[in-house]
């Protein structure tokens, strides 16, 4: 069944390219656990389209199943209801084929492998036709980007947080996805060095032009970033209000005292703590 | 040269001072020179009888004076340690692996190994001489026993500890189990697994010296088996010692293709962090 959609799916896709239906897809997904054998509903009718090129943020209190969001359009859970489709094809062989780029709130850089080589290990574990000279040239590329340059060497123990980071990031763009999905990347990061990284990120998705979904709890961080944040409230998680931020591109310091950013993060603030006071 | 220099400016804490081994190493030796003299002071003044506790002046006498045989012997032993630290570890280790590579095979076996452990190994020794007599098989098979143990647990802590998102990662590109295994868990185990090896090396030197009590002619343990019923306690310290400095000897070998295998591995400085 839901292979037979998505081959539909896709042929309309390739059949008629100017409908455009969004670079992520996901229709009425419900994500149920069950712990110690109840059943639990963690999502509940989640509807998102992200067009192509777009920068989005899922927001929303702690808990709320915003990171098993992004997971579900990762294709590492599979929704309980509902169909997601990412570049036209289910997320996991999206994944498969290197349409997706994941980054969590931890690093995880292998703590054996320098700058370099943690760049290059997922685009060569991904694929035994890279040649080490091409995933080791591509990585050089990435870390160049996210600002890494003179690194190379450095083995993860004697990276910052932010720069340990950057290499996860630049391991995810390795592989040169269209899309890219983080989870809270700047979570475990001091305030400083977070801004430093959101602006690092709006200058890869400037230069890149990739598809980003970013799962912050950072409401200036959303603001600054997206075009469009998403409010997620809990019990059962679903998004309660999609606001889009209009601030101008390309965005910089001064984004910070436009009279709309204050708007927005006013708006966002008064969601998020209605969403928590009144549940469900 | 760079790089080692960086690596120790990270692992010390800021403002810390600069390692120096030496003030440590004659402290120790300081310490034992006390006891030494202490114990020899102690012999003299309450007259004990040697064959109670020798003084350290008797114990180094026998040293000198029994060096070929207390040589002899050690090399015996050193080879058994050798081949079964060597087997008990690859023995850890194959456990280790197929316990994760095979899930379902491994959920029924790592019971079975926890039960075996509970079994009283030394009172295996009698059995195997009964199977393979005086020779270096039962003393292998006892450290083999032993050993392997540690090896296992340490491994398997290892291999299991890595990163679930990294994990996640890795299969969202389509990575195998095999390449998972090869690439990420077994490198990620090899600092748990050195670990589990310092532990096997000197459970290895129990295992040859128990081997040698229920059956030997020759090696360390037989040598304090036979002094004890010639009431030789000095040759039972001598020997004591020798087997002390062998399993030291031993426990650094492992220690040093640590720093050389796994570079990465964090450095235990319990006693310096304590201070």
């Amino acid at each position: 069944m839901t292979t037979a959609l998505s081959v539909v799916q896709s042929l309309s896709t390739a059949s008629t390219p100017s409908a455009a239906p969004a670079h992520i897809d996901a229709r009425n997904i419900a994500v149920d656990f069950v712990v110690e054998g109840r059943r639990h509903r963690v999502l509940s009718g989640i509807n998102l389209a992200v067009p192509k090129g777009n920068f989005v943020s899922l927001i929303g209190p702690s808990g709320c199943g915003k990171s098993t969001l992004l997971k579900v359009l990762a294709g590492l859970i599979n929704p309980t209801e509902g169909q997601v489709t990412v570049d036209g094809i289910p997320p996991r062989q999206a994944a498969k084929r290197r349409v997706i780029g994941l980054a969590f709130q931890e690093a995880t850089l292998l703590p054996w492998k320098n700058a370099l080589e943690n760049a290059a290990f997922l685009l060569q574990s991904a694929d035994d036709n890279v040649s080490k000279a091409d995933a080791m040239a591509k990585a050089a590329a990435m870390l160049k980007l996210v600002d890494l340059e003179g690194a190379e060497g450095k083995m993860p123990s004697q990276l910052s947080g932010g720069m340990r980071q950057r290499v996860a990031i630049a391991r995810a763009l390795a592989l040169d996805p269209q899309v890219l999905l983080m989870d809270e990347p700047f979570g475990a990061l001091d305030a400083i060095t977070r801004e430093e990284m959101s602006r690092c990120l709006l200058d890869i998705w400037e230069r890149t032009g990739k598809t980003v979904v970013l799962v912050t709890h950072s409401i200036d961080e959303a603001v600054f970033l997206s075009r469009e944040v998403h409010v997620m409230g809990t019990n059962p998680a679903r998004i309660v209000e999609t606001l889009p931020i209009t601030l101008a591109m390309p965005r910089n310091d001064d984004t910070f005292a436009e009279p709309a950013f204050k708007t927005a993060e006013k708006r966002l603030r008064s969601l998020l703590f209605e969403s928590k006071r009144r549940p469900g | 040269m760079s790089e080692a220099a960086l690596d120790t400016a990270a692992s010390a804490p800021a403002g810390g001072a600069v390692r120096r081994p030496m003030p440590d190493a004659i402290l120790a030796l300081g310490l034992i020179a006390v006891v030494t003299i202490a114990w020899e002071l102690a012999i003299r003044l309450f007259s004990v009888p040697t064959f109670v506790l020798p003084a350290p002046s008797a114990i180094i006498r026998t040293l000198i004076d029994s060096r070929a045989r207390l040589a002899g012997a050690a090399v015996s032993t050193a080879v058994e340690i050798s081949v079964g630290f060597v087997l008990a570890s690859l023995t850890g280790i194959v456990i280790a692996l197929l316990i994760v590579r095979f899930e379902r095979f491994g959920r029924a076996l790592y019971p079975l190994i926890v039960l075996f452990q509970n079994v009283p190994k030394v009172a295996l020794a009698p059995i195997f001489i009964l199977w393979f007599g005086f020779d270096l098989a039962p003393k292998v098979l006892l450290i083999v026993v032993i050993a392997f143990f540690p090896v296992t647990i340490d491994m398997l802590a290892g291999l299991q500890s890595v990163e679930p998102s990294f994990v996640a990662l890795m299969q969202s590109v389509g990575a195998s189990r095999g390449k998972i295994l090869m690439r990420v868990r077994i490198p990620h185990s090899l600092p748990h697994l050195m670990a589990g090896l310092k532990v096997a090396i000197t459970f290895s030197v129990i295992g040859a010296i128990v081997g040698e009590f229920a059956g030997a002619n020759q090696g360390l343990g037989y040598v304090i088996e036979f002094a004890s019923t010639q009431l030789d306690t000095p040759l039972i310290f001598a020997a004591l010692i020798v087997v002390s400095v062998l399993g030291l000897a031993f426990y650094y070998v492992v220690e040093l293709a640590e720093r050389i295998l796994v570079p990465w591995a964090p450095k235990f400085d319990t006693y310096r962090r304590v201070v």
